[in-house]
């Protein structure tokens, strides 16, 4: 008993009191002068503490925790039904048995008070318990406004014990009422059992058997209290005992409401059950792409469920084989030659990849196939954009598969489709993000190639400015000290964009410091280091049997002596090289010839490059760029020109390397403004210096 | 990018109208990679409304370049805007190809 579990319950040691004062006051009623007590209490009094006992028990009830746990439905009628239910009947059969047993000793002796007491006490608390499970069922996924007329409900079924205190017994027909209006208010809360549809097929059979048990024990108590009538009744007449009565009829009324709506239920509860299935299935489908997995376990878990939700005895996942995969196909009871037989005989009355069933295999066309199947259904794995497959179902009986089934397959098939696709687009985008990341790499390498330190020397300036397109560009620049007061620049651009263009970027600067090496077989220092035009006629030797075919290379060299005051350059294809000649106080290109590196490939490239020597004066401007900075576009698609880049050295050759250099910049910005970068831009400033202080002449 | 074709039994002439970039220069490399090209004598590029050419548009010349060498066909470029033979020239492929000023002149070669 939850009374005695509970020990330290203030209402449960409270109704235990209650009820021993009840047993007392029954004692010394039914058996005046026992224990010497002369004191006979009256008949009110029984029925008092009676109905204080019953209300301390139905608050008790009402306080305790919550009996059900999430929709463990089963597990509360059992509860109830092992608990209070089989202890109050076990007291019962005692008494009865007693009584069989000791015919005449025992009726009217203390002990049968005790026991007709005690069981009274049970069964209160067994109405209690009933009738707050009652109210546990109700409540689930209850509204607001049940639970409203539920505590109306109690209140006015407390207010009931209180006609036992009324002096006299009211008129009949205002007892018949009031009980009438009562009854139909519990008949109409019995109307809520929407629990019923939460339990399975099996769990509907037992709630059937344990709802029919809790009847069977309220009927139990009627024919006890009915055949067991005392002297002082405790039970009866009818208003002074309207809440037992009226409890009871709600507590089996609702059972037995239970019973019926389960009863109703029992016909359509496979459906309830196959559409939850469905249900899951879509869940753990959709759940399937959350947790990452593959292809094959969405294929798996499609076929498993197709199999088990249309009860099929044999079937066949067939999946249009890719390039990345080999074969998916998934078969269960059927060989593979059966499947091909299946899917070869829809092809010769083209319906393949179509919805289909046949409920009826040994007639027509399939029946010389001689398959152990009477019924056929195929659906297609498909979207808008491919074909992925078909699953093929079968089974044994003859008019086994309905448009229903077919629906649900559907269902199934686009939500695989769907997860299929969904995985493939997570998959893309982890691919897309590793290149991406690899790129950073890559620009991270090349970042690394362009020289970060410039020369300086007090015989020049020089100012640098380069900016790829995208991640990693096709320009390049670089410069080498040669002993002898020598540097050499080299700039350049490889043909194309991204990740080759790159490439030979790279390679480009390995030919260039390869071949910038002292010759040691030179007979005299001039001759220790390739002259431009040597060394373009190597590199595209070299470049020769790397680049692909359509691929080229455009480079100018300059290897600058200052302590001759000159340079010589071969340009290779490159953009010309502009130029500020001080002396004659004029800005122009220089106008050699020269042809790209890669673009003929056997001997003779040397008759196509030139070497061109010069001797600059202090005050002299060299801009040499790449064609991102001349084929860069405005708004209106207009180029901006070798004249145009002219004018601004014209504007500026007087200023500073730096201050040249941002004031074309400025120049250029301003005329492609708004305008997306098609092509790297690579711009070098080099100014020679009209004195030097301290130089070694 | 449109290209028009004209053969005659000699002669195969490819109009180019509009930009030959990157995506452009795809199609001109399919009609230039025709096996049947390399039985023509002269290969004439009519180049009046070829308004741009980047370096992909360069990259398919210079590839088929010593292919029609060796077979023997003539690549002749005629009608070259000024821009765009600036190009030509920078790269220094004036003196690989032919570039006339006119078809008449080309049909001269």
């Amino acid at each position: 008993m939850a009374v005695l579990r509970k020990p330290f319950s203030l209402l449960g040691v409270v109704a235990l009191l209650s009820w021993l004062a009840l047993l007392a006051a029954a004692l010394l009623y039914a058996h005046p002068g026992l224990g010497g007590v002369s004191l006979s209490p009256p008949a009110g009094l029984i029925l008092v503490l009676q109905a204080l006992f019953t209300g301390i028990v139905f608050l008790y009830e009402r306080k305790s925790p919550e009996r059900l746990r999430g929709v463990d439905f089963i597990g509360l009628l059992q509860r109830l039904l092992l608990g209070p239910a089989l202890l109050a009947v076990g007291s019962v059969g005692l008494h009865q048995l007693l009584q069989m047993l000791l015919p005449g000793s025992i009726n009217g002796s203390v002990l049968h008070t005790v026991l007709y007491t005690l069981n009274v006490g049970l069964f209160v608390l067994l109405l209690a318990r009933t009738n707050y499970a009652w109210r546990a069922l109700m409540m689930f996924r209850g509204s607001e406004r049940l639970q409203r007329q539920w505590v109306a409900f109690e209140l006015l079924l407390g207010a009931t014990l209180l006609l036992r205190l009324l002096p006299y017994a009211p008129p009949a027909a205002i007892s018949a009422a009031v009980l009438g209006v009562l009854a139909a208010f519990g008949a109409y809360l019995s109307g809520r059992q929407k629990w019923v549809a939460y339990l399975s097929r099996r769990q509907k059979l037992e709630a059937v058997l344990l709802q029919l048990a809790i009847i069977g024990v309220m009927g139990i108590f009627v024919v006890y209290f009915l055949d067991t009538r005392l002297g002082f009744r405790l039970v009866g007449p009818a208003p002074q005992n309207a809440f037992l009565l009226l409890n009871a009829f709600f507590a089996s009324f609702y059972a037995l409401m239970g019973l019926l709506v389960t009863l109703f239920n029992l016909p359509t509860a496979g459906v309830f059950e196959q559409k939850r299935e469905e249900i899951l299935t879509m869940q753990r489908l959709t759940q399937l792409i959350q947790r990452g997995q593959t292809t094959d376990e969405v294929y798996q878990m499609f076929f498993d469920s197709a199999i088990q939700t249309t009860g099929a005895n044999a079937a066949w996942l067939h999946v249009e084989a890719t390039d990345e995969a080999d074969n998916h196909d998934l078969y269960y009871q059927l060989t593979a030659d059966q499947g091909s037989a299946i899917s070869r005989t829809l092809a010769e009355f083209n319906l393949g990849n179509l919805e289909y069933f046949n409920n009826d295999l040994s007639s027509g066309s399939f029946s010389r196939l001689k398959l152990p199947f009477g019924s056929l259904m195929v659906m297609p794995l498909s979207s808008s954009k491919r074909q992925y497959g078909n699953i093929y179902l079968l089974q044994e009986p003859v008019q086994a598969f309905d448009r229903e089934s077919l629906s649900i397959l559907q269902t199934f098939a686009s939500q695989t489709v769907l997860s299929i696709e969904n995985l493939q687009l997570i998959q893309a985008s982890m691919r897309t993000q590793r290149v991406q990341d690899e790129l950073k790499i890559a620009s991270a390498v090349q970042d690394s190639l362009i020289p970060k330190n410039l020369p300086i020397d007090n015989w020049f300036e020089i100012s640098s400015y380069a900016v790829a397109a995208t991640e990693v560009g096709g320009d390049f620049y670089d410069f080498l000290h040669l002993p002898g007061r020598r540097l050499a620049v080299l700039i350049g651009d490889v043909s194309g964009k991204g990740v080759t263009a790159a490439f030979h970027v790279a390679q480009m600067k390995g030919i260039f410091h390869a071949l910038m090496q002292e010759n040691p077989l030179a007979r005299n220092d001039r001759e220790k280091y390739p002259v431009p035009s040597q060394f373009m006629t190597q590199a595209n030797d070299a470049l020769g049997r790397c680049l692909e075919k359509s691929a080229f290379i455009t480079a100018s060299l300059y290897i600058i002596d200052y302590e001759h005051g000159g340079f010589v350059f071969a340009r290779a294809g490159h953009c010309h090289t502009l130029y500020y000649h001080s002396i004659k106080e004029e800005v122009s290109y220089f106008q050699t010839p020269g042809l790209g590196l890669g673009i003929i490939r056997h001997d003779g490239y040397e008759k196509h490059i030139k070497n061109q020597f010069y001797d600059y004066n202090p005050g002299d401007v060299m801009v040499i760029y790449t064609d991102g900075i001349v084929e860069a576009r405005d708004a209106a698609q207009e180029e901006y020109t070798e004249e145009r880049l002219q004018r601004m050295l014209e504007e500026s050759y007087y200023l500073d390397a730096e201050q040249i250099k941002a004031h074309i910049l400025a120049d250029l910005h301003e005329f492609t403004r708004g305008q997306p970068m098609h092509d790297d831009q690579t711009l070098l400033v080099i100014k020679f210096r009209s004195t030097q202080p301290g130089a070694g002449l | 990018m449109k290209i028009t074709q004209h053969a005659t039994e000699t002669t195969l002439t490819l109009a180019l109208n509009g930009e030959l970039d990157a995506s452009s220069s795809v199609l001109l490399d399919n009609e230039l990679s025709k096996p049947e090209i390399l039985r023509t004598q002269k290969v004439l590029i009519d180049c009046q409304q070829l308004n741009y050419i980047s370096s992909a548009g360069l990259g398919v010349f210079i590839s088929h370049l010593q292919t029609f060498q060796d077979a023997n066909v003539k690549l002749v470029f005629f009608n070259m805007q000024e821009k765009v033979r600036n190009v030509f020239e920078i790269l220094g492929l004036d003196s690989l190809m032919t570039i006339v000023p006119s078809e008449a002149d080309a049909a001269a070669v």
